[in-house]
């Protein structure tokens, strides 16, 4: 077992634990930081290198700056613990870490010795080695690049439409909606009362 | 060389945390932050079988859930921003009537 998966194991579990539990939102948003960018290594130790770029720039660098600046903006108070939650809060505990408990092994029953080429050498019914090793895949952009605009380009294109959807629906979800009287909050040099939206 | 089952070990305690802070905190926000963290766990055991099967397709579906987990955090901070207009909270407890 790798000493890299240990050291970046520990840090993606203790800062997902610090997003949980972490009294201040600010907090745990930082937590979530160290936690994308300790996936993104074991990304990178998995090869798949593109998606570790990715996840650095667009989670830990766009959504939460995204969510950072939510916080500034809303300017909330730290969590205070009701007295009568606590024992909803241990049984939630408990029931999650009997559920780990329960998979943990299962995982490591069914997948510890698992080696898809013998699998598959097996299915096909060849009598091939099991040592017969599948292709070593790169996720290298070159790579993602041409699966990813030859199989699914339609997907991708859909993926574009989808993002274009979200940011109308941002912009018009944030918009300030105008007073009952008419006077727009936020209509700007438009002060002509002919020209301003009435609802 | 990790076996597969390190990984996916990681990915489920992961996704257990997430879920029970999904299910424990009360601020939407850190709500919102423990939903990201499920989906990565989900994004970690797709890059680990695909690594460990020989095929890039797992890595295409953890670029499409980035694709959706960015659309959906723009959509849903905005709704937070306008709970919090309407109700001066983003105690999920406080979105409890659907009229604006």
């Amino acid at each position: 077992m790798n000493l890299l998966f240990i050291i970046f194991a520990a840090i993606v579990v203790v800062s997902a634990l610090g997003v949980v539990l972490l009294r201040n939102p600010v907090h745990s948003a930082l937590a979530l930081v160290s936690n994308l960018v300790g996936v993104a290594a074991i990304y990178a130790m998995l090869n798949a290198h593109f998606l570790a770029v990715v996840q650095i720039i667009v989670y830990a660098g766009a959504i939460v700056v995204l969510v950072l600046f939510v916080l500034m903006l809303l300017n909330m108070k730290v969590e205070a613990l009701k007295r009568h939650e606590k024992i909803f809060y241990t049984t939630v505990m408990l029931v999650a870490v009997a559920f780990c408990a329960a998979i943990l092994p299962i995982l490591h029953q069914f997948f510890g010795e698992f080696n898809p080429a013998a699998s598959l050498t097996i299915a096909s019914g060849a009598a091939a080695s099991g040592a017969a090793a599948l292709p070593r895949v790169e996720g290298t952009v070159e790579a993602i690049g041409k699966v990813l605009f030859t199989r699914y380009l339609f997907l991708f294109e859909a993926a574009s439409i989808l993002i274009m959807a979200a940011l109308v629906g941002a912009v018009m979800l944030s918009h300030r909606v105008s007073n009952a009287n008419g006077s727009s909050v936020n209509s700007g040099p438009s002060t002509d009362p002919s020209t301003t939206v009435r609802s | 060389m990790t076996p597969l089952s390190f990984y996916l070990a990681l990915s489920a305690i992961m996704f257990v945390i997430g879920c029970v802070g999904a299910i424990v905190r009360r601020n939407a926000i850190v709500v919102f932050m423990c939903i990201e963290l499920m989906l990565n766990a989900v994004n970690l055991s797709f890059v680990a079988f695909s690594h460990s099967v020989g095929n890039l397709d797992g890595q295409i579906a953890v670029f499409f859930v980035m694709v959706v987990a960015a659309a959906e955090a723009a959509v849903g901070l905005a709704i937070i921003l306008g709970l919090f207009r309407t109700t001066k909270s983003v105690e999920t407890s406080a979105a409890n009537e659907m009229r604006l």
